[in-house]
């Protein structure tokens, strides 16, 4: 046994030396072990899920752009997270006492003091800002308000913005909170894509604000201010926890983001597993069934033969793409179901070729042969036509690859793919729908479609340096 | 039933039976598999949600929705032979007025690229086969499989994006400019104009396939016996490829161009879609989208007749030209 398995390692060993010392075989292997190891690494080689949405602005260009000197200044992402500790306190009115607690900072009016009254803070960070102006820009804080004592106690709290001349934006001016609040998840969210924000600060609701407000390299400054007003016998207590501050930027990974903040990179690197399990399982499945039906109606031979042959020939009457296409839309969305249409709709032609074969093999000696001491159409099938059949067989495992390749990127370009799994048809579809050709983004058009060429490139050239091993007359007649 | 005629008539017979078949097929398929199995109702999308239940009614009594499925199939079958393809369930027109507006666009495109495909991928493959094993030949075989992994969609989107966005040579989308041109002459340019870009990328992609599989097939004869004869005589290298090679090969290259002719009426969905050419191809795929089954049960139907019909003519010449078919 062990000898077997040792002689069987050794022939696939030979085959693959063989493979080598073709030209095409060498270049189709290089190739395919690019895309295989691209498939397998692809969690190491892309930082970021294909799926995660917002890593940066939509539309982002690729981070290289920065070498090109007009691209120089455009933002990275600038991402602040501002702990209770960083806040400095520019102003404050006497009698309020802050304290941090587990990262907490919590403000509150001292005890001290005439009430009713009010009390304010005025928190401060700096936030320096060294690109160009960026789109938009958000924040989030966490907070809580605590309510104790006699009612009419209550919080108010405004975030603003000071520039780099001293100009102040109001972002939010929050109403006065006169009960127990906790506004931690989700947090206070202040964005700037936020129409009523843009009105209030005077901007039109086409602009963009961080465009406006970030207009100069600089330090500028986030100013928080709480306000606590208390009655005699109450109290007010405000809790700040971490305030998250983002400017999403305008350049991002290696290929730029798409329409909706993901990273096309990671796009374009998963894809390589959607359009190697399209390939191999869709090949597979059809080699199978075009096998069963050839080995059959070449064996058989009579009704059979011409029933299944009739078969083949009506499918191969059919139009395949628009076939496809109208069986898609009707039937529904699904990677798997894709795979299976496509290789029910392309095993025909192997079938006719192994049926040939496999009737050309039926009246040879060796058949009858074993006929004649009493072997089984079942075992003749298995051991001795099969074996015939090995050369076609892996000849056309991988000469279907790449139109299972094509034809599954052609139906996810027609969005009729799976829209949850990202193939590289379907990221062109993006590409086109969401705008890209009117951007002229080369970098999110061209690569997935290269990708594709390749791969489908290597596996017909492994087909033919096949096609010269098995068919050595091939090579001589040259 | 011997002879020429006996021949035909059985492949005759023969062809009937699969388009009877096909057509079941695709019936099922398209329009009863959704209907039992998946629950989509034809007649749920195009209806106007602010309908009465008897307006609905009425609106599926008068496309026949409401008659059992196998009504409905005899009722297909025997309409589709006498040339009624039925109403769109959109524009509420009859097919074949809406096939016959779209159809010039589609001959005129697909005709063209076909033609071009053939005349140009036989003298590439020709080419290539005399002169194999040389540099030629090399380069000439490593571009056409270069250009037969690209896929056509691709081409397409490269050709727009580079062609169109950038340089701004051609025309983004569009059959002819809004508003035509008056005269016949300026009219003719703006087509073309319109149509490079198309005609463009199924060249570019048909052209490399056609031409490997010329190749491959001058290359598996050139092993013969009868080849070796003919060089033993000394016959020039050029007078074998076209007085033997070439006529051994012809019944494949007549099956390939007869399996070529139902795609210049049913269209290429792909760049037609692309390209916004107001032709058949796009039309099915749009119908699609839209479940309108009137539509693309007829042009599928029509594909399919058309294929049978070429095939079915390729046969008769193939027969002509090859005695040995006959004796089968």
């Amino acid at each position: 046994m062990s000898l077997l398995k040792d002689r069987r390692l050794r022939t696939f060993l030979d085959f693959f030396k063989l493979l080598l010392k073709h030209r095409s075989g060498r270049i189709g292997l290089i190739m395919l072990t690019f895309f295989v190891f691209v498939a397998v690494f692809a969690p190491v080689i892309s930082p970021h899920k294909p799926d995660e949405m917002g890593l940066a602005d939509r539309f982002a260009l690729p981070i290289w752009f920065k070498l090109l000197p007009q691209y120089s200044d455009l933002p990275e992402n600038l991402e602040l997270n501002i702990h209770a500790q960083d806040w400095l306190i520019g102003k404050s009115s006497q009698y309020i006492v802050a304290s941090i607690e587990d990262g907490w900072l919590s403000l509150s009016p001292s005890v001290e003091g005439m009430k009713p009254r009010e009390d304010y803070i005025l928190l401060e960070h700096d936030i320096e800002y060294p690109y160009s102006p960026p789109k938009r820009f958000e924040i989030h804080i966490p907070y809580t308000v605590t309510v104790e004592g006699e009612l009419g106690s209550y919080a108010r709290i405004r975030v603003y913005l000071v520039d780099v001349d001293g100009r102040s934006y109001m972002l939010y001016d929050g109403r006065p909170i006169a009960y127990n609040k906790t506004v931690i998840d989700p947090p206070l969210r202040i964005d700037t894509r936020d129409i009523g924000l843009k009105l209030r600060l005077g901007f039109s609701p086409y602009d963009d604000v961080g465009e406006k407000i970030f207009s100069k390299k600089g330090v500028y400054r986030l100013r928080l201010e709480v306000r606590l007003f208390t009655v005699s016998n109450g109290t007010v207590t405000v809790r700040l926890g971490t305030v998250y501050f983002r400017i999403p930027g305008l350049v991002f990974g290696l290929l730029g983001t798409d329409n909706l903040g993901s990273d096309l990179f990671a796009n374009l690197i998963y894809g390589t597993r959607v359009s190697l399990l399209v390939g191999i399982l869709a090949s597979v499945i059809s080699v199978s069934i075009g096998l069963a039906v050839g080995v059959v109606a070449g064996y058989k031979g009579g009704f059979v033969d011409q029933t299944l042959m009739f078969l083949t020939d009506t499918l191969l009457f059919m139009p395949t793409i628009p076939l496809l296409i109208a069986i898609s839309v009707f039937i529904g969305k699904n990677l798997y179901l894709t795979i299976t249409l496509i290789a029910l709709l392309s095993w025909m032609w192997f079938a006719r070729n192994c049926r040939a074969l496999v009737m050309s093999l039926r009246d040879r000696p060796f058949v009858e042969a074993v006929k004649a001491i009493g072997g089984s159409d079942i075992y003749i099938i298995y051991r001795h036509v099969i074996p015939q059949l090995t050369p076609i067989i892996y000849i056309t495992l991988v000469l279907n690859i790449p139109g299972a390749i094509l034809l599954e990127a052609a139906l996810s370009f027609l969005n009729l793919g799976d829209p949850t799994v990202p193939s590289w048809g379907r990221m062109l579809y993006n590409a086109r729908y969401s705008g890209a050709f009117f951007k002229m983004m080369w970098w999110w058009i061209v690569p997935p479609g290269l990708m594709i060429t390749f791969l489908a490139m290597s596996f017909i050239l492994i087909g033919q340096a096949l096609d010269e091993i098995f068919n050595p007359k091939l090579k001589a007649r040259r | 039933m011997k002879g020429l005629g006996g021949y035909l008539l059985r492949r005759a017979a023969d062809r009937v039976l699969v388009l009877i078949v096909a057509l079941t097929l695709q019936f099922l398929l398209i329009r009863v598999m959704p209907y039992y199995i998946l629950g989509i109702d034809p007649s749920f999308f195009f209806m106007n949600p602010n309908l009465t239940n008897e307006q609905r009614e009425l609106i599926r009594e008068q496309f026949g929705l409401n008659d059992p499925i196998p009504t409905q199939f005899v009722k297909y079958v025997l309409s589709l032979f006498t040339g009624n393809l039925g109403f769109s369930f959109y524009t509420r027109r009859p097919v074949v007025e809406e096939l016959l507006e779209r159809l010039p666009n589609t001959v005129i495109l697909l005709g063209t690229s076909t033609v071009l495909t053939i005349i140009f991928g036989l003298a590439v493959g020709l080419v290539t086969a005399m002169k194999r094993g040389t540099k030629i030949d090399t380069g000439i075989v490593s571009v056409s499989v270069f250009l037969n992994s690209i896929p056509l969609f691709y081409l397409g989107l490269i050709l727009l994006l580079f062609l169109s966005f950038y340089f701004r040579v051609f025309p983004t989308a569009g059959t002819i400019s809004r508003p035509p041109p008056k005269e016949p002459l300026a009219y003719i340019a703006d087509y073309m104009w319109h149509m490079a870009l198309p005609l463009m990328t199924q060249l570019i992609i048909n052209i490399g396939g056609y031409a490997l599989f010329i190749r491959s097939l001058f290359i598996t004869q050139l092993g013969e016996d009868y080849i070796i004869t003919a060089r033993a005589k000394g016959m020039a290298e050029h007078q074998i490829m076209f007085t033997h090679v070439l006529r051994n090969i012809l019944p494949p290259i007549i099956t390939t161009i007869a399996l070529a002719l139902p795609g210049i009426v049913s269209g290429a969905v792909i760049t037609e879609t692309i390209f916004s050419w107001y032709g058949v191809g796009r039309w099915l795929f749009e119908a699609s989208l839209q479940l309108d089954y009137p539509v693309v049960q007829a042009v599928l139907f029509i594909s399919v007749v058309l294929t049978i019909v070429s095939l079915y003519i390729a046969d008769i010449v193939i027969a002509i030209v090859d005695p040995r078919v006959r004796l089968r």
